[in-house]
């Protein structure tokens, strides 16, 4: 955020970080568990919510519409499934599309599994689609086709204009000569498989991140991707998207791929969520269970590990005055 | 801003919507948002959720501590010293992180948050009597400077200055003139060091010729005179500069070059700024 936050409107500055979002799903919140938070106070449960927004905690075992609401969210999302089953990319294992899907699940009840599939298309680029996959290979796919998948619907649109031959009307072409030069028409299947004309899909994104109002990865590294090659297939562009690491940096949520399964540090929080989740109503007993429909009791996502704590100290009977000041 | 409190309690207009109003307004969640939301628009941090959970983490833990301390009353004088000294150790984080909140060229967020710091300072514990001590003061412009990234044998001068003696009582108006003068002081560090970086390649003669201008500059602000202010900053043009500059490459082509190091610099440049400073009587 630049120093041009202090010439905005109210409601643009609060906009800038989805503030009024927060506030609105803090207060959803506090009404559906009412009966636990005001035993705190409220001003507590303002602090903690924010600290968890802040945190990144905020969206386990969300809603997924919750989850995917702003960008802030996604970012933490990815994150914490990076940190809860990074386990399994030091194993080594290789899981099918479903079995993410119910990882993910894990997480986040209703997640859908359209968008672990668009993710797994990019890891197989589009074939073979009940093919294993690698922990590292799922995750940064995963990655950029959730935190930017209105993006890529986008994209895909446009590949498919050029593909077929229309010329795209918000295309910026210097000259009115090379207008003409692009408009051939694309020929057989075999110019699908070669994709298309990188400088003029470059072009093309490029008018379109200049009206754009989601998130899109940065257009120096857009075009550091396609300056590469002349042509270039949709998945192509995703998977060289995926293991591009300035746009790993720019989300900001996992680490490089030499680090990803670094982390003694981690370990210790793992076991903690870990033993959580197995103490969940949510947590799903195999992972080969796809879509249950028994209704569980939802618990309190709001029950953070500090609040547990909290609660533990608090019942042991421990002097109120101790513990304030070890807070 | 009153927009989203509304929609929020238009949403849940749905089955229990009466209770849930009710239970909203009864809990006072308006009265803390509004507040919440007000203090964030004046300062507009650029961390907005940041801002609003310390904001509410200082406000849950002032409430908390307010309520255990009605509970100390009639326990062992230890435990009372314990709390009083923690309670002291809050106010004075509570305080430096107010100072914090809107930079120093927020003039009017700044002076805000430099009233609620002192006052906060300036409360009356169980056994102390109001008002802002000549310690607290100085160990608070310590800690500014601190958090400034100066190092302490930078910052001693300066502290030399400004502060008071242990048991004197501060005044508001002096308080606010030597917290900004901190503030200012670790930004002037920041830029020296800066500078140091750019020029320091380059022999130590040109490190003191920038001195050298920065030091004619600042004399010229002697009075308040608004026209000595543009002249000052006239002699600091690049192109001025890059005279200066110039002029002491070729005197000192002759001569062998010595490096200037980094502390050096940042000393000289930081004594510029102290001598401008006026002694607190």
């Amino acid at each position: 955020m630049n120093s041009k936050r202090f010439t905005l409107p109210v409601d643009e500055y609060l906009a800038l970080e989805h503030v009024p979002f927060y506030i609105e799903d803090a207060l959803s919140q506090l009404l559906e568990h009412k009966e636990e938070y005001t035993q705190f106070g409220i001003v507590r449960f303002f602090a903690d919510y924010f600290n968890s927004v802040r945190n990144g905690n905020h969206i386990l075992f969300r809603e997924f519409s919750f989850v995917k609401a702003t960008p802030h969210n996604r970012s933490s999302f990815l994150r914490a499934f990076w940190r809860c089953f990074r386990q399994i990319g030091k194993n080594g294992d290789l899981l099918t599309v479903m079995e993410y899907r119910s990882l993910l699940q894990l997480l986040c009840p209703d997640f859908p599994v359209e968008l672990v599939q668009k993710a797994a298309r990019i890891v197989l680029m589009d074939d073979a689609m009940d093919c294993l996959m690698s922990f590292p290979d799922f995750l940064y796919a995963f990655q950029i086709q959730f935190y930017y998948e209105e993006f890529f619907e986008n994209i895909a649109v446009i590949y498919q204009d050029l593909l077929s031959g229309k010329s795209p009307n918000t295309v910026i072409v210097p000259t009115s000569f090379s207008a003409e030069q692009v408009t051939r028409p694309a020929t057989s299947n075999t110019a699908a498989q070669e994709g298309v004309d990188s400088p003029l899909f470059c072009g093309c994104i490029e008018a379109l991140c200049e009206r754009y109002k989601y998130s899109h990865p940065p257009l120096s590294s857009i075009k550091e991707i396609l300056c590469q090659v002349q042509r270039v297939s949709f998945y192509g562009f995703l998977m060289a998207i995926a293991k591009h690491e300035g746009i790993n940096c720019d989300i900001g949520s996992l680490p490089s791929k030499a680090d990803l399964l670094i982390d003694p540090e981690m370990d210790r929080e793992l076991e903690k969520l870990i033993a959580q989740i197995s103490v969940s109503p949510t947590s799903n007993s195999s992972s080969s269970t796809v879509g249950h429909k028994e209704p569980v009791r939802k618990a309190s996502p709001r029950k953070s590990l500090h609040y547990r704590r909290r609660i533990d100290i608090e019942s042991d009977g421990s002097n109120e005055e101790t513990d304030s000041s070890e807070n | 801003m009153a927009n989203t409190l509304q929609s929020a309690a238009g949403d849940s207009r749905s089955t229990k919507s009466d209770t849930d109003s009710e239970f909203l307004t009864q809990a006072g969640a308006g009265a803390v948002l509004r507040g919440a939301l007000l203090k964030l628009l004046e300062v507009r941090s650029e961390d907005p959720i940041g801002f609003l959970a310390d904001h509410f983490e200082n406000l849950a833990q002032s409430l908390e501590n307010g309520d255990s301390g009605s509970a100390v009353e009639g326990d062992k004088k230890q435990h009372q010293q314990t709390l009083q000294s923690s309670e002291e150790q809050n106010q004075h984080a509570g305080a430096l992180w107010h100072l914090t909140q809107a930079h120093y060229s927020q003039r009017s967020a700044f002076n805000n948050n430099v009233a609620v710091a002192f006052s906060l300072l300036s409360r009356g514990g169980r056994k102390r009597k109001p008002g802002l001590k000549g310690r607290a003061y100085t160990e608070l412009l310590r800690r500014v400077c601190r958090d400034g990234a100066v190092a302490e044998p930078v910052s001693a001068p300066l502290i030399r200055k400004l502060r008071c003696q242990d048991h004197e009582a501060v005044p508001f108006d002096l308080f606010r003139h030597a917290v900004l003068t901190c503030f200012v002081f670790a930004d002037f560090v920041r830029k020296s060091r800066s500078l140091f970086e750019t020029v320091s390649p380059s022999d130590g003669s040109l490190c003191r010729a920038v001195l050298g201008s920065l030091r004619d500059a600042l004399e010229t602000t002697g009075c308040s005179d608004p026209a000595r202010y543009l002249e000052a900053s006239a002699k600091l043009t690049p192109g001025r500069l890059a005279q200066a500059m110039d002029r002491a490459q070729t005197l000192a082509s002759g001569t062998p070059s010595t490096l200037m190091g980094q502390e050096e610099f940042i000393e000289e440049a930081s004594a510029l700024f102290v001598s401008r400073v006026k002694r607190v009587s």
